[in-house]
């Protein structure tokens, strides 16, 4: 029996399942023109104001004008699929203006805050009349680095060794050591700052000072780095640690000369993402660093001021100068966390960046 | 394959672990005697235990990492002791006024007058996460379904992405904000259903002053969880398993037919752990809503919520501590004790609901 | 060269085996058979999966489509249900023609031809959330039929799932707790509950016990008295047991598949026109 090749170069695929019929074409247009019609129609013409029109009478149109349209364009049984269209695209455009409206208004009044001297002066010699182009955030920043770094010294460690304990060594405690992590994760941060407080700071043990800040971020940072450290060290493939041990490795030369490097990447991921947690907590720092105006170089005694309380402070102080310094601290703030997080995603393209 | 050398068929068989034969013998006395004899047919299997390290350098390094993982336990052991032995004589001293009662005195020249009562700060803490809540479960499980099965590809990528961001804001930066930006928009809205529902009671004000009111706080709150529940729900949608969205589409279920029986069922366990993480996150925020709440602190606002007048408890340990007296600060404490109670019974509660649907679909 | 013969006419409809000696698009005599395809290609993305593929399923018949695996059998079912456009990257081109209508035409709702050709999957999916009387009557609810007597309908679909027998006293259980073959009869149950005309089977019985693969066959042979079937398959014997009509996949290395040939069951196994139907129904390679 002979058989030729088919011809096959003349057929392109096609897809008939995107045509649309006219019917469904008008339809789509109709639920948004109207609604939006009425709505200009009473936003232009009557006194109401818009979040009223709104509620009201936008809303309830357009989910009318989508049920009757589905039933007449496609039948009864879309209409669960066209109202949830309606609601959840009214629900992400909810979402979209509220979220981005924050994003944009650090933006918009944080930005015209921002010069070099914002970023390196401190304002041990301003007052609310001060003009801005004088005072800045320095000290505050420095403050930040310093409590973000005692707690990153204290949290990593522990943290990368309770996921070693959870996945490595499977001790009998181990689903114990992960619930009592996901426990952690829940502790409020001003919890976490009255803990240190109580325990350190009301015994005249410590004093304010950066760190007691540290501690206090170490609480909050340990069960976000343990997590993640553990999902990381899952990702090493169990033939690279029978590999190794069956070359004659102890546990430990297992897990710090195989495991942990190969996890490296993922693991500085995981104290990315802890520091991105806790860089812009208040509460905690407000009962332990308190503040200050000046550059305090000491972390072991006297306030400090950091970022988030500076935002507090100024918040608070109600002045209009204030207030853009305010802004401008927010938006400093919002750049440290969008770099880390940019640093955690360029890092792990494949893990959980979250 | 070669030939199986002939071999004794006993061999081929693998006998049980022990027979036991009974054998009748001729003993000593010449009386036949019968006995049991228990033969094993192979030897009793070493049990390997786990690895027991050897070296003192490898017990060493397990010491540490034991330690170090038990710090965890430690930790969160020692925040309940401390809390509670600190503020120990005030709520001894109060009983079980301190969370029921509504007074608040503190005064340096008389300690002994002072009374320390939180009940308007608790259940104001409570009011405000129940308006978040109302406000941002729907919204972020109507946004998770339209990332996961309604957006296109890439916008439904680049949402995933925004919403991880979203999640990350400070809440500090909320808390900004939230006054300065939202609190004149959100009046607007208070005046405007103070004007047309003011039948119902939710929405009467009887101070003509709409700003810093539990309905803006809750909002601020919403605001701040909504990403949170939005990333958890996302994620377990995300994992319907596809044979059943096929199974329901093949039955000829449109999209919200797959989603309603297939896809929200599945999630249900996971949807619920992530409305605990906003619900916690919610119950323990201090500075999103500390310029946007009007703490009163010796009256409860029980369902006014257009009211300048709420309470939280987080917010008021941040405002009183600054002048405290040393017994208010043991009363602050003890709130802190009561929020950390609160904060942990949800975290369970959360962990329990989650543990238990991924056991049900296992099973 | 193509034969067209005229095969069983007490079956009442037409059917037209063709041997595909040098590939010609074929030309039907009669009129259009309950289900069929015409000059169907299909691609994934750039790939084309399935060529020319022309086959007729006349009413009220079991047709088993038999070939190694990866020849594209499965995808050519998900055509004929409207399934297939779910994958990205999905495309297809030519016809098929369900009751005489273009199921690809634009005026045609999917959801639609989807209660009328239903399907069942190689690895059974029942609900794991729902009981077995939701189960069955899921199909229903999810296609938006309204119906006024529930414990009938399931009785009934799960008697036609030879099911009843096994489940009729704990039909609130939960779904999960039958066994694999169980729980396939239950998926059958389900389809059944919609009423369609046409059911689709992607390898039911590959993954279930004998005593399951039994009760399946005799469902089949029971429920193609109503309505048309079509089901995939990898076991010969299976073809032989249940189906009036068989047609053999073929895809060689790299190239889309086709249908060599299609007919009688009885023709194209025991006498099969071409020699690669042969060697594959006498398990010479696949």
């Amino acid at each position: 029996m002979t058989s030729q090749v088919l011809d096959t170069s003349t057929m392109k695929p096609q897809y008939p399942w995107k045509k649309s019929r006219p019917t469904v074409v008008i339809a789509n247009s109709l639920i948004v023109v109207i609604p939006m019609s009425v709505y200009a129609f009473f936003f232009f013409f009557t006194d109401l104001p818009g979040a009223l029109i709104f509620i009201a009478i936008f809303l309830p149109i357009q989910i009318a004008m989508a049920v009757i349209m589905t039933i007449v364009a496609l039948g009864k049984r879309r209409v669960g699929d066209a109202v949830l269209s309606v609601l959840s695209v009214t629900a992400f455009s909810l979402v979209l203006a509220l979220l981005g409206s924050v994003l944009l208004s650090v933006a918009a009044r944080g930005l015209p805050a921002m010069r070099f001297s914002f970023l390196t002066q401190n304002n041990i010699y301003i007052s609310p009349t001060t003009e801005l182009t004088y005072g800045g955030v320095g000290h505050a920043l420095l403050g930040t680095l310093t409590v973000v770094a005692i707690g990153t010294v204290i949290a990593v460690p522990l943290g990368i060794a309770s996921a070693i304990y959870i996945t490595d060594m499977k001790g009998r405690l181990a689903g114990f050591v992960r619930f009592i992590v996901q426990a952690m994760s829940g502790v409020p941060s001003i919890v976490a700052g009255l803990f240190i407080l109580a325990a350190f700071i009301l015994t005249d043990f410590v004093g304010f000072s950066a760190l007691t800040g540290g501690l206090a971020y170490a609480i909050l940072m340990l069960p976000t780095v343990a997590r993640t450290s553990e999902e990381v060290l899952k990702l090493v493939p169990k033939e690279l640690r029978d590999a190794a041990t069956a070359l004659g490795s102890s546990r430990a030369r297992v897990i710090m000369r195989i495991v942990l490097p190969t996890a490296k990447a993922g693991i500085i991921t995981a104290v990315i993402l802890g520091v991105a947690r806790v860089v812009g907590e208040t509460a905690p720092l407000l009962l332990t660093t308190s503040n200050t105006n000046g550059t305090n170089l000491n972390p072991f005694k006297d306030p400090v001021s950091t970022i988030p309380v500076y935002i507090f402070q100024f918040l608070g102080s109600g002045y209009e100068s204030s207030i853009q310094r305010a802004w401008g601290a927010a938006f400093v703030l919002m750049l440290v966390v969008g770099i880390l997080f940019g640093l955690a995603r360029v890092l792990s393209p494949k893990g959980k960046a979250r | 394959m070669g030939c199986l050398p002939i071999v004794n068929q006993e061999f081929l068989r693998i006998k049980p672990f022990s027979q036991t034969k009974v054998i009748r013998f001729l003993n000593d006395k010449n009386v036949v005697e019968t006995q049991e004899i228990t033969n094993k047919s192979h030897p009793e299997p070493i049990r390997l235990g786990r690895e027991k390290s050897r070296t003192p350098s490898d017990k060493a390094f397990s010491g540490t990492i034991v330690i170090a993982a038990l710090s965890s336990l430690a930790i969160l052991v020692a925040i309940l002791i401390y809390l509670a032995s600190s503020s120990w004589p005030v709520l001894q001293k109060e009983g079980l006024d301190f969370i029921t009662g509504s007074t608040w005195v503190n005064s340096s020249a008389n300690p002994e007058e002072q009374t320390f009562q939180i009940w308007p700060m608790l259940y104001g803490t409570f009011l405000n996460s129940m308006l978040a809540l109302v406000i941002a479960v729907p919204v972020s499980i109507l946004l998770a379904i339209f990332i996961v099965f309604i957006a296109p590809d890439r916008l439904s990528r680049t949402l995933t992405v925004l919403v991880d961001v979203l999640a990350a804001i400070p809440s500090g930066i909320i808390g900004l904000w939230g006054f300065l930006v939202f609190t004149p928009v959100a009046e607007g809205w208070s005046k405007l259903l103070n004007q047309y529902f003011f039948l119902i009671p939710f929405f009467r004000n009887d101070q003509d002053q709409f700003a810093r009111s539990p309905f803006i706080a809750g909002w601020v709150l919403a605001i701040m969880i909504t990403p949170i529940i939005t990333v958890v729900a996302r994620e377990v949608l995300s994992q319907t398993p596809q044979e059943l969205l096929d199974a329901a589409r093949g039955l000829g279920g449109s999209l919200w037919g797959a989603v309603k029986f297939v896809a929200l069922p599945h999630a249900r366990g996971g949807i619920v752990g992530g409305v605990m993480l906003g619900l916690g996150r919610a119950l323990g925020e201090t500075i999103a809503i500390y310029f946007v709440l009007n703490l009163i602190f010796e009256k409860v606002n029980y369902f006014q919520i257009l009211n300048p007048q709420g309470g939280a408890i987080a917010s008021m340990i941040v405002a009183k501590f600054g002048e405290a007296t040393p017994d208010e600060i043991r009363a602050l404490l003890g709130a802190g004790l009561i929020l950390f109670l609160m904060t942990l019974v949800v975290n369970l509660i959360a962990n329990w609901i989650v543990a238990r649907s991924v056991r049900e679909k296992i099973a | 060269m193509t034969a067209l013969h005229d095969i069983n006419p007490t079956k009442g409809m037409k059917m037209n085996a063709m041997v595909v000696e040098d590939h010609q698009r074929l030309k039907l005599v009669d009129s259009i058979a309950h289900l069929e395809t015409q000059g169907l290609y299909v691609w994934f993305g750039n790939r084309m999966i399935l060529a020319d593929i022309n086959l007729a399923f006349p009413e009220n018949s079991v047709t088993a489509l038999i070939g190694p695996s990866g020849c594209g059998k499965s995808t050519f079912i998900r055509v004929l249900n409207r399934m297939h456009e779910f994958i990205p990257g999905a495309a297809l081109a030519g016809k098929v023609f369900y009751e005489g209508r273009d199921i690809y035409d634009k005026d045609v709702d999917p959801v639609d031809i989807r209660t009328q050709v239903g399907m069942v999957f190689q690895k059974p999916n029942p609900f794991p959330t729902m009981s077995i009387k939701d189960n069955v009557l899921s199909g229903l609810r999810l296609a938006q039929i309204p119906f006024t007597n529930p414990d009938e309908i399931v009785e009934s679909c799960l008697m036609k799932a030879s099911l009843w027998n096994e489940t009729k006293d704990r039909l609130n259980a939960s779904a999960q707790s039958l066994s694999g073959g169980q729980q396939q009869r239950l998926c059958i149950a389900r389809a059944l509950a919609v009423n369609p005309k046409v059911l689709l089977m992607d390898e039911p019985c590959s993954a279930l016990d004998p005593g399951s693969t039994r009760h399946i066959e005799e469902t089949i042979r029971e429920i193609s008295k109503d309505m048309t079937v079509v089901i995939v398959t990898h076991n010969m014997q299976q073809a032989l047991r249940v189906s009036d009509y068989t047609a053999f996949f073929l895809a060689l290395d790299g190239n889309p598949g086709q249908i060599v040939e299609a007919g009688l069951t009885q023709q194209v196994f025991k006498n099969a026109k071409d020699s690669r139907t042969h060697d594959y129904v006498n398990g010479l390679f696949g």
